[in-house]
């Protein structure tokens, strides 16, 4: 009985502020839907990658080398830390299909067992059949049964599609640096039996390749040193699963996913907890002399310290578990639509991550029933009789403002209430803050991200690229047969190979290495700073950010591993700032004192006079326009819009709701000061200054403080973008502007539906009471 | 010449379906430079009449002139311009801004209206010129009274409105903030009305306007009105 009359006490106290209950649980339920939501995703992606990659067999390392002999196979098979490994073949094959796209070619065997296609649809029939990539299957609308054409080795084959299926290698499917999104029209694998392909090597069974799995729990870096030696120099290099574009992909995105969903809630966690506290604070001091009638009527402390720690109890739990149903529901299903556009996995059941949905309610109960409880544990060291009777006023007192004469005596009066209101309630001031900067640091990281992105192909293919076509030539073609082809214009060639580079902390990577003439008028490499830099002789250049994967600098040096050569010492002489393709580069003069010989494979033309006739040679592969590169470089955007709208509705939200209560709680609290106002003869606009000069003034501050979480906020998501691309976000005016304007409009649009509020309440009556 | 009128003034309210009038066809007349008391009991409608006096609230139907102006014929905004410039309000709960002191309490009256008075000489006729930075939390209640008659005087109106003024007051602070009230309004030529329910204060007033049930009972002129000092209540 003593319960249920408190219980429904509390039902009614909420009722009676019900627009404050409703923003706590709001700031719970966006708080713990964000964690949960993203968490979810990250865990989805994680749950799913790994049953693939258990599935498939994914191989641990691949080791690139030219026809292993037996012998080879023997010493890897006796490694200490080696599981199993085996040969196959992989290629880029060209087909038949319309805008001949490119699929990438895997040999397989009878006794294969690792690195096996998750097959959706059909079997494995013959040596002539192929199992073919699912959604490029899709994407040009084949079926099993229909045949394809592929040419292997200038040749071209015909294969019947045996079999759909995905790859735990193209969960996330791109060719190389230049796309930055999947796009299975243009790209795909197929995989053949290496029988049938013997065909196109004059009847020979041919390998580049052993796919190796490593014994569980082994140094990774160990076993690949061991692999190195007993390889010498026929060794081209290892590609580690990290290196792997797919897997390396897959994991950052993991990675990104768990980064935002520890950094975004707390923030939402901060504006819950002070909220409750402006909230439960304003009602326990309304609630004085209730307080004390149910002392006087004999209820224990206890009871009534959890009396009002129920509040938030109530309203928090109700929030977290709100969040919990709303945050997978809706961001996470927001996102895995864009999600399955990237990553084609062989499930998307949305997983969820308990022990942290758990963690995060208990942490958002915590925010609200801690402060609610110690809002009210300030009362309960009075007496009864003190709590019945009426409160004195508040005390005024000086603030610090009035130190400096010279400021506080020419400050208007009204500006002098609002000093010394705002120095009183620092807690509400702190939330407004925060809240605003919230807004304005979420909204300017969307933007700032949103630009940041779009301006990779611009930075791309007209900073660092200025061509207009650029072409893959034929092998062996020299310059000599490049002058021979009359291009009027601007022409450049370059060498780019790829090569296995070792750091001297033992860490690895394949990566491509570009050799540049000493005049390179259309490619344009920039320092970190932005300042235009030639590439030097007698050493290597690295990009920024694979120097930071290798962990190396400036001075120190990295090995790259030759073919058919042993390891060649370099030098790091620069480093230079590349937005996507990361690598190393280094000069023609300086590659053949290596004794290499400079084989120019891509030509870049800057057209005087366009003759794409020209282009069409013996001594040229295939080309294609700048223009069409960067369309397909930066494919399609919208996972990055998407994020920019859930990052300007989330900063809206907490704008809004913070504000709001900041202007309802100052109303409240002020309402006699207003009316004492009104009755002196202050007009309506001049009392509405006053409540809103603290809005602003907060609002304002809250702005410059969101300036750089914006930045922050842009960071983290990008540095999750994985190891090829390179972006700096760059904070513009226009964007700050822009972020600082959309808040003021928040803070507008709060102050004008307060003011609808203020209008219902009857100032006479508020003077006749005693507060 | 009359300087306050009151017309047939009615104020209605209207709660929920019932209509209940709070003034009902109220008469009478004030002369300038005079110290009224508006007597009555709880409920008899006298703080309604001293709310439309000081155009806090607009009457249903009658008339209100005040100076010559037709107080009840003006927009919310004129009659927050009348308040600015021609009342002084005294509460019963006196209603000072509690971040402010008390020098600034009566500052913030100044700050509003054409020909203020100097807060600090107005803080000084009430004795509080030693007290002058404190905040009204730091005062007694007496005191915060005197700081709101002194915010009421500052502003320089030419009608002084006190409701209940020693309401929450004991008796001998009462008489002081009453006396006080009385001898500034004589000395300044200011008219004063205060609404009380307490009868002996009517001794001490120039005109008592008894009221009850929103109507007026009775208007008694006093040719010589007492002395606050041998008032006894």
């Amino acid at each position: 009985m003593v319960k249920g009359a408190l219980f429904k006490k509390s039902i009614r106290d909420i009722k009676e502020s019900l627009s404050q209950f409703i923003s706590i649980f709001l700031m719970a339920t966006i708080a713990i839907s964000i964690l949960v939501g993203l968490d979810s995703m990250g865990a989805t992606m994680d749950t799913h990658s790994k049953e693939m990659y258990q599935s498939t067999h994914l191989s641990d390392i691949w080791v690139s080398i030219i026809n292993p002999t037996e012998k080879d196979m023997w010493k890897l098979g006796s490694t200490r830390g080696i599981e199993k490994a085996e040969k196959r073949f992989t290629t880029n094959v060209l087909t038949n299909l319309q805008d001949k796209p490119t699929l990438k070619l895997y040999t397989t065997s009878e006794k294969s067992t690792l690195d096996i296609p998750y097959i959706t649809q059909g079997t494995v029939a013959g040596i002539g059949g192929a199992v073919l990539d699912e959604s490029f299957a899709k994407a040009h609308n084949l079926q099993i049964g229909d045949s394809i054409s592929i040419e292997i080795n200038d040749r071209w084959m015909d294969f019947e599609i045996d079999a759909l299926a995905l790859s735990s290698e193209h969960i996330f499917s791109i060719k190389d640096a230049t796309t930055l999104q999947p796009n299975p029209e243009k790209y795909g694998f197929i995989i053949v039996n290496e029988e049938k392909i013997k065909e196109a090597y004059g009847g020979k069974k041919i390998y580049n390749q052993i796919a190796v799995k490593f014994t569980e729990n082994v140094d990774e870096k160990q076993v690949m040193k061991k692999i190195d030696a007993a390889l010498g120099k026929s060794l081209i290099g290892i590609t580690t699963k990290k290196d792997s574009r797919s897997v390396g992909d897959v994991n950052g995105r993991i990675e990104q996913f768990k980064t935002l969903a520890t950094v975004f809630p707390n923030m939402f966690f901060l504006v819950t907890a002070l909220i409750t506290l402006s909230t439960m604070s304003r009602l326990v001091e309304d609630q004085r002399n209730q307080i004390g009638t149910l002392k006087a009527l004999g209820y224990s402390k206890r009871s009534i310290v959890w009396h009002y720690t129920s509040y938030g109890v109530y309203v928090g739990l109700l929030g977290a578990l709100a969040g919990i149903v709303v945050g997978p529901n809706l961001i996470g299903k927001t996102l895995i639509t864009q999600m399955q556009s990237l990553y084609v996995m062989h499930s998307y059941k949305i997983m969820l991550n308990m022990p942290r949905a758990i963690i995060g309610t208990l942490l958002i109960v915590a925010c609200t029933a801690g402060v609610a409880c110690y809002s009210c544990l300030k009362m309960q060291g009075e007496m009864p009789a003190v709590l019945l009777r009426n409160k004195q006023p508040k005390k005024g007192n000086h603030i610090f403002l009035e130190r400096l004469p010279f400021i506080w005596n020419k400050m208007k009066f009204s500006h002098k209430l609002i000093a010394r209101n705002t120095i009183r309630n620092k807690g509400r001031m702190l939330m407004s803050i925060f809240g605003v900067m919230g807004c304005t640091g979420l909204i300017l990281g969307a933007l700032t991200l949103d630009d940041t992105v779009r301006g990779i192909g611009k930075t791309m293919y007209g900073e660092t690229y200025t061509y207009d076509h650029t072409a893959i030539l034929d092998t062996k073609t020299t310059d000599k047969d490049i002058y021979n082809l009359h291009i009027k214009g601007v022409t450049q060639s370059m060498e780019e190979t790829g090569m296995q580079v070792v750091a001297k902390n033992g860490e690895r990577r394949m990566v491509r290495v570009t050799v540049l003439t000493k005049e390179s008028p259309l490619v344009h490499l920039q320092d970190g700073e932005g300042r235009p830099v030639t590439v030097p002789d007698g050493g290597a250049t690295i990009t920024r950010k694979l120097a930071e994967v290798l962990g190396v600098s400036k001075g120190q040096t990295i090995q790259i591993k030759r073919i058919d050569e042993s390891y060649e010492e370099l030098e790091i002489k620069q480093i230079v700032h590349m937005v996507s393709g990361q690598g190393i580069y280094i000069t023609k003069a300086f590659w053949e004192s290596l004794g290499e010989v400079y084989q120019p494979t891509s030509l870049l033309i800057k057209w005087q006079s366009k003759d794409i006739s020209l282009l069409d040679s013996d001594y040229i592969q295939t080309y294609v326009s700048v223009e069409t590169q960067r369309e397909g470089f930066e494919g399609n955007l919208s996972i990055i819009f998407i994020a920019t709208i859930m990052l300007i509705t989330f900063g809206g939200v907490l704008a809004f709701v913070v504000l709001y209560n900041l202007s309802i709680l100052n109303f409240f609290e002020r309402i006699r000061d207003l009316a004492t106002l009104k009755v002196l003869g202050f007009y309506k606009q001049e009392i509405r200054a006053l409540v809103f000069v603290e809005n602003i003034v907060s609002a304002t501050l809250g702005i410059f403080a969101g300036i750089p979480l914006g930045g922050a906020v842009a960071n983290i998501i990008i540095k999750g973008f994985g190891e090829n691309l390179d972006l700096v976000s760059k904070l513009t005016r226009n964007n700050i502007l822009m972020a600082g304007g959309i808040t003021f409009i928040f803070v507008i649009i709060v102050n004008v539906i307060v003011e609808q509020k203020i209008k219902t309440i009857d100032m006479l009556q508020a003077l006749k009471s005693v507060e | 010449m009359s300087f306050i009128t009151f017309e047939d003034i009615v104020r209605e309210y209207r709660i929920g379906d019932s209509v209940i009038k709070a003034v009902d066809g109220v008469n009478f007349d004030i002369l300038e430079g005079t110290f009224n008391v508006i007597l009555g009991q709880s409920g008899a409608g006298k703080t309604t009449v001293l709310n439309l006096l000081g155009g806090m609230d607009t009457a249903t139907s009658g008339k209100i002139t005040v100076g010559g102006e037709e107080v009840s014929k003006m927009s919310e905004r004129q009659l927050t311009t009348y308040r600015r410039n021609m009342i002084g309000f005294v509460f019963q709960f006196y209603n000072l801004v509690p971040n402010l002191t008390a020098l600034e309490n009566v500052q913030l009256a100044k700050e509003i209206c054409r020909n203020p008075l100097d807060p600090k000489e107005m803080l000084e006729r009430v004795g509080l010129g030693q007290r002058m930075h404190n905040f009204p939390a730091q005062m007694s209640g007496g005191e915060q009274q005197r700081v709101s008659i002194a915010r009421a005087l500052a502003k320089n109106p030419q009608i002084i409105l006190c409701d209940e003024p020693t309401g929450a007051l004991d008796s001998e602070t009462g008489r002081i903030v009453l006396k006080l009230i009385k001898d500034i309004a004589r000395d300044m030529n200011k008219t004063v009305i205060v609404v009380t329910h307490n009868a002996p204060v009517a001794d001490m007033a120039n005109c008592v306007i008894s009221m009850k049930d929103g109507k007026v009972k009775k208007i008694k002129k006093n040719d010589v009105p007492k002395e606050v000092e041998e008032i006894v209540w």
